[in-house]
């Protein structure tokens, strides 16, 4: 594999560093509409009245919509959850009622967008306030019912147990016990906003140029949202800056822009969504609290046991959730070998902003917690952080998870070994301990984190049984163009990881060319004929699902083309091989200079065919291959079965201190060493390594999406918010293993969400830095003024307690 | 994220924009280098039927100073500031400049704009006060001058009469001995700090003679801490001196409570903030060089 494993430079660069990208809002045309949508400014009110006259009577106003007539004119969108999501009304702008702030209740249609905006403050809405829950746990008191048809806040309820949790608790040397951690919400906010431009046609179908992420799932909610066929809705993408998971929910917003020019008479209707409605409505990551969490460990500090109830805040609407109620189970022991667990996990909606997949998908929450855990049952125990994750580590791969998921590969002690050389660990620990005889907060943490790739859509059943939907595929297609140029198609909806050039990368490895003699068209169009329902960017697996599909597209295509130049050159298929020559890429009798270029190729195909025999009269030099990974259908009963098929790993290693004077958390080292198998294009991997790290530190020390107790959100602009820039990120000192995963055929595993590592490691190395200030760390986010509090009321006391038991080893 | 409509007028001179702003009256704008404004503009918080753009009028962005005093025009943006000859001479000057906002935002704010904002959480008007400066106005009524200290009189309300605008400030050159540090505290380069402190102390050794010390984001306005100036002033500096200045100052503060803390923490760090000030003032009185400016993650 020649190119497989070079940093080829990068295809889609050449456009965009001169500016020639297309991103949905670079598209403009004369006559398109603009579109508006207004949000309710309050977290939960009744809708009294809506009055648009003043809005529709001025001039250059194409039409106003508001709930009533969406309603009228939709069906709600599926939902995934069993009952009671089954009865939550989720039309894409709220009708009688809003649930959270940034909800849309009007949409203007308008000759520009400033005056779409003028006219919507024309429109009156009266509202009656009704009283808004924003804690999960006040949440679940249903006290105020958010989805009244519902009957309840809590949409999911569910217990995950293995093992003897029991036996392992009674045969305990110790037991830890942390009454309560929280993991809070961020986003980890795209550069380009959400944005879709709609044409309801003439024909009765919808074109829609958008930047969702996931058009395989928004095509199967939104046709029959929209009453209308699948095949009515053409959903294209071109360029996409970065999607996180975020614009999976797109959707949403993708349907008042059709409504609207349905209502406009079918002309085009713009939507660019703005930063401050970014932050409120387009979805945030999810929140989740730990309650009376029970570590059980034998006398080496092997932990035997982990017990706990979740609660995972969701948000106003269940809609893509609540597969997080099961994705985090993927990753339910974290790297860690213990066998017996339980956890109750329940979901409520809350009046604030849908959560929304965001990059290290309810995977990152459940290794926070487990690495929070092992932290803390390091501190307490007198265990160094280092030692407590080599005693528990798991080491033998294929490993087969409490759970039935099969970690496929991995070295996390070799890992370790790595991130300590990388920072200088030795050489930390010194300083570290003269810093603090000095006075100084200031600690090493370690963060281990998987991300696991290519999701077994069967997990869904887990959730709700009775979903159609299971296993995972992505589509290929590829050709001879009619001139010899190898034109590929892709499934996928890239927006950054650099697809155009990995997968030509796979391809010129199979044929023998150069990957600049692949076109890989850039977007995805489902005109194209190249996408399933499982089509999309989301979960890490691109490397995995995306490049086997191409990987298999080439080979049929290369099993065609051999067959039809054994043909043109009277030889036999296995005297033939594939190269460049002369005149380009070619087909040649090994040894000679018999040979058949690309253009002759596809020239006899498809306008020469009566020089062909019979015999190749199924060779169209148009292939198609759908990739499938070989899942089952998991025990829904038992919650039991291989949720995803590979698991790239991350281990994070940082030095933070905590200034005493402004209790600022600085990095003062950083290094991160990653395993995501066989690497396709090192320098795109690392690209995304250093993007997943960035995005983390952010989540941990400055992003954090608060909501005050009426559910108004105090972040709703990039001045409050604070997300990380290039301004804040510290120099992370990058090293790599491969451990290739014996289920894909490239060895590789998918990557790209780095499973939230710095929120585990900032946690751990600020954990590390205020223990000996009786400081526990029991939530995910340190800024400044948090830091500030806990150090005015040190926590230990309540934070955490130990029972030492003597006697009895525990068991494994 | 659009403005609401409104007219827009090109001020060719002083008197044109001063002629305008007085015509049009109570819906009129004067508007700069926008940092301030356009960012209320877009969220609607203010809706101007007229702005009269001063931004182009000549002369009005000099920077200059002799051995008397410097003169920096309403119009000179914080980046032409911060790359000035003045910056270095005095660097009090430099750590303001250069820690408002981000580059972006630089290149076009003005100190004029910075002052006429009335925000507490501006550097400008925190440094001015420190620095005892004078602002030049001129209005319908004819041109004046205001202390810097006490110009923003409440939250966004200055001391300027309808149609007046401020034209340029004045200090004098700090004299022997005196030097001044600028620091602040903020969560990102685009975010408004969280507390700010200006120190300016005059030294004989470590003998203070005179001391100001003004806060920024710790009131509703920018505020002396003439408490913390008394502790130092007249003293010799150590660490419990400093260390009752940067509690009195702390005290001065009536913080309220936001995204970017608790009053108790901001009160903290106006404490850690006048501790640091004055380090760095002392430092620079003997000739050290020392760069400081908003500290963020």
């Amino acid at each position: 594999m020649g190119w497989t494993g070079t940093s080829v430079r990068r295809k889609e660069d050449d456009r965009l560093v001169r500016g020639r990208g297309l991103f949905t809002d670079d598209e403009l045309e004369p006559g398109m509409l603009h579109l508006h949508i207004l949000r309710s400014p309050y977290a939960h009110a009744r809708i009294v009245r809506i009055d648009t006259a003043a809005a529709e009577a001025l001039p250059g106003v194409a039409c106003v919509l508001t709930g009533r007539e969406v309603a009228a004119q939709c069906e709600p969108f599926m939902q995934i959850g069993p009952p009671p999501c089954d009865k939550i009304r989720d039309l894409p702008m709220a009708v009688d009622k809003v649930v959270f702030q940034g909800e849309p209740v009007a949409v203007v249609a308008a000759a520009t967008v400033a005056l779409a905006e003028d006219a919507a403050q024309l429109i009156d809405v009266e509202y009656e306030m009704l009283e808004a829950v924003v804690e999960a746990e006040d949440a679940l008191s249903d006290r105020s019912i958010l989805h009244e048809a519902a009957g309840t806040n809590r949409t999911w309820q569910g217990v995950f147990e293995y093992g003897d949790v029991e036996g392992a608790f009674r045969d305990a040397a110790s037991v830890v016990r942390i009454p309560r951690m929280k993991f809070h919400r961020f986003a980890s906010t795209p550069l380009e906003p959400n944005a879709c431009i709609a044409e309801w046609t003439r024909q009765g179908s919808v074109e829609f140029l958008c930047n969702n992420s996931f058009p395989g799932f928004a095509q199967q909610l939104l046709a029959p949202g929209l009453r209308l066929k699948a095949d009515q809705l053409h959903i294209r993408t071109y360029d996409v800056g970065g999607s996180f998971g975020n614009k999976i929910w797109n959707y949403v917003y993708m349907a008042l822009a059709a409504l609207a020019s349905k209502k406009a008479g079918g002309r085009r209707v713009k939507w660019t969504e703005t930063r401050t409605e970014h932050l409120l409505g387009s979805g945030h990551g999810n929140e989740r609290t730990y309650l009376d969490t029970e570590v059980a460990l034998d006398r080496d500090g092997v932990i035997t046991a982990v017990r706990s109830r979740h609660i995972d805040d969701c948000g106003a609407y269940t809609r893509y959730e609540p597969l997080g109620c099961v994705i985090w189970s993927q990753v339910l022991p974290a790297t860690y070998k213990l066998r017996n667990m339980r956890i109750d996990f329940t979901q409520t909606v809350t009046n604030k902003c849908p959560v929304v997949p965001n990059r290290g998908y309810s995977r990152m929450q459940q290794l926070w917690f487990m690495e929070r855990i092992v932290d803390i049952c390091a501190h307490e125990l007198g265990i160094p952080a280092d030692e407590m994750r080599l005693k528990n580590y798991i080491t033998q791969f294929p490993y087969e998870t409490p759970n039935g998921c099969v970690y496929d590969s991995g070295n996390y002690p070799a890992m370790l070994a790595k991130g300590k050389e990388l920072i200088g660990w030795d050489r930390w620990q010194r300083e570290i301990a003269a810093g603090r005889k000095a006075g100084r907060l200031i600690g090493i943490g370690i963060g281990t984190t998987l991300d696991s790739g290519t999701n077994n859509f069967g997990q869904a059943r887990i959730v709700n049984p009775f979903l159609p939907f299971s296993g995972n595929s992505e589509v290929c297609t590829m050709r001879l163009d009619i001139e010899g140029a190898v034109v590929v198609c892709l499934g996928t909806t890239p927006s950054g990881q650099g697809h155009e050039t990995s997968a030509s990368q796979v391809v010129a490895d199979v044929l023998g060319i150069d990957p600049s003699m692949v076109y890989v068209r850039p977007g995805f169009d489902t005109a194209w004929n190249t996408f399933v329902g499982h089509s999309g960017t989301y979960a890490s697996q691109f490397a995995v699902t995306g490049l086997s599909a191409v990987h298999g597209a080439a080979q049929k295509l290369k099993a065609e083309m051999r067959r039809l130049a054994a043909f043109m050159l009277e030889a036999a298929e296995e005297d033939l091989e594939f190269g460049t020559g002369a005149q380009g890429p070619e087909v040649r009798v090994k040894g000679t200079d018999k040979a058949i270029n690309y253009w002759y190729m596809a020239n006899l195909v498809n306008n020469n065919n009566a020089m062909l025999d019979e015999s190749l009269g199924d060779v169209t030099l148009n292939v198609r291959h759908v990739y499938r990974p070989p899942f089952k259908v998991p025990d829904t009963e038992r919650k039991f079965g291989n949720l995803t098929l590979t698991y790239a790993a991350q281990l994070h290693i940082a030095v933070v201190e905590v200034s005493r004077e402004t209790c600022r958390p600085q990095v003062l080292a950083y290094a991160a060493v990653d395993d995501c198998g066989t690497l396709i294009n090192p320098q795109i991997a690392h690209g995304q390594v250093h993007g997943a790290t960035s995005h983390g530190i952010g989540a941990a020390l400055m992003e954090c999406l608060d909501y005050d107790e009426t559910g108004n959100l105090l972040t709703a602009t990039f001045s409050d918010y604070c997300p990380i820039t290039a301004l804040n990120i510290p120099d992370i000192a990058w090293g790599n293993i491969e451990t290739p995963s014996p289920f894909s055929y490239n060895g590789a595993k998918g990557m790209g969400e780095g499973g939230g590592a710095p929120l585990h490691t900032m946690s751990a190395a600020i954990q590390d830095a205020l223990h000996g200030a009786g400081v526990i760390v029991t939530g995910s986010h340190h800024s400044a003024p948090r830091l500030f509090e806990i150090l005015q009321q040190p926590n230990r006391d309540e934070a955490v307690s130990v029972e030492r038991r003597g006697g009895k080893q525990g068991r494994r | 994220m659009y403005p609401a409509p409104f007219r827009y007028h090109r001020a060719a001179t002083l008197d044109d924009a001063i002629g305008r702003l007085v015509g049009i009256g109570e819906g009129a704008r004067a508007l700069a280098g926008g940092q301030t404004l356009l960012v209320w503009l877009k969220m609607r918080f203010d809706e101007p039927t007229d702005l009269v753009d001063i931004g182009r009028i000549p002369g009005l962005d000099a920077i200059e100073h002799d051995t008397k005093g410097v003169r920096i025009g309403a119009l000179a943006t914080h980046a032409r500031i911060a790359r000035s000859p003045l910056a270095k001479q005095i660097p009090i000057v430099g750590d303001c400049a250069n820690g408002i906002a981000d580059n972006q935002v630089r290149s076009r704010g003005t100190i004029g704009g910075s002052l006429a904002a009335g925000d507490p959480s501006c550097d400008w008007p925190v440094l001015l006060t420190t620095l005892d400066a004078t602002v030049h106005c001129r209005g319908p009524a004819g041109a004046r001058t205001l202390p810097a200290d006490g110009f923003v009189q409440d939250l966004y309300a200055t001391r300027l009469e309808a149609g007046e605008l401020i034209t340029g400030v004045s200090f004098a050159l700090p004299g022997k001995g005196s030097a001044g540090a600028y620091v602040g505290f903020k969560r990102c380069a685009p975010a408004f700090p969280t507390s700010s402190v200006g120190v300016q102390l005059t030294l004989n050794g470590d003998d203070c003679t005179q001391a100001r010390i003004a806060l920024g984001s710790a009131a509703l306005t920018t505020i002396r801490a003439q408490a913390a100036e008394a502790e130092l002033s007249g003293r010799t500096l150590n660490a419990q001196v400093i260390a009752r200045a940067a509690e009195a100052a702390a005290a001065a503060a009536d913080p309220v409570p936001d995204q970017r803390g608790s009053p108790a923490f901001k009160r903290s760090l106006i404490d850690a903030l006048v501790k640091r000030g004055v380090e760095v003032a002392r430092r620079r009185a003997r000739g050290e060089t020392v760069e400081v400016s908003h500290e963020y993650y």
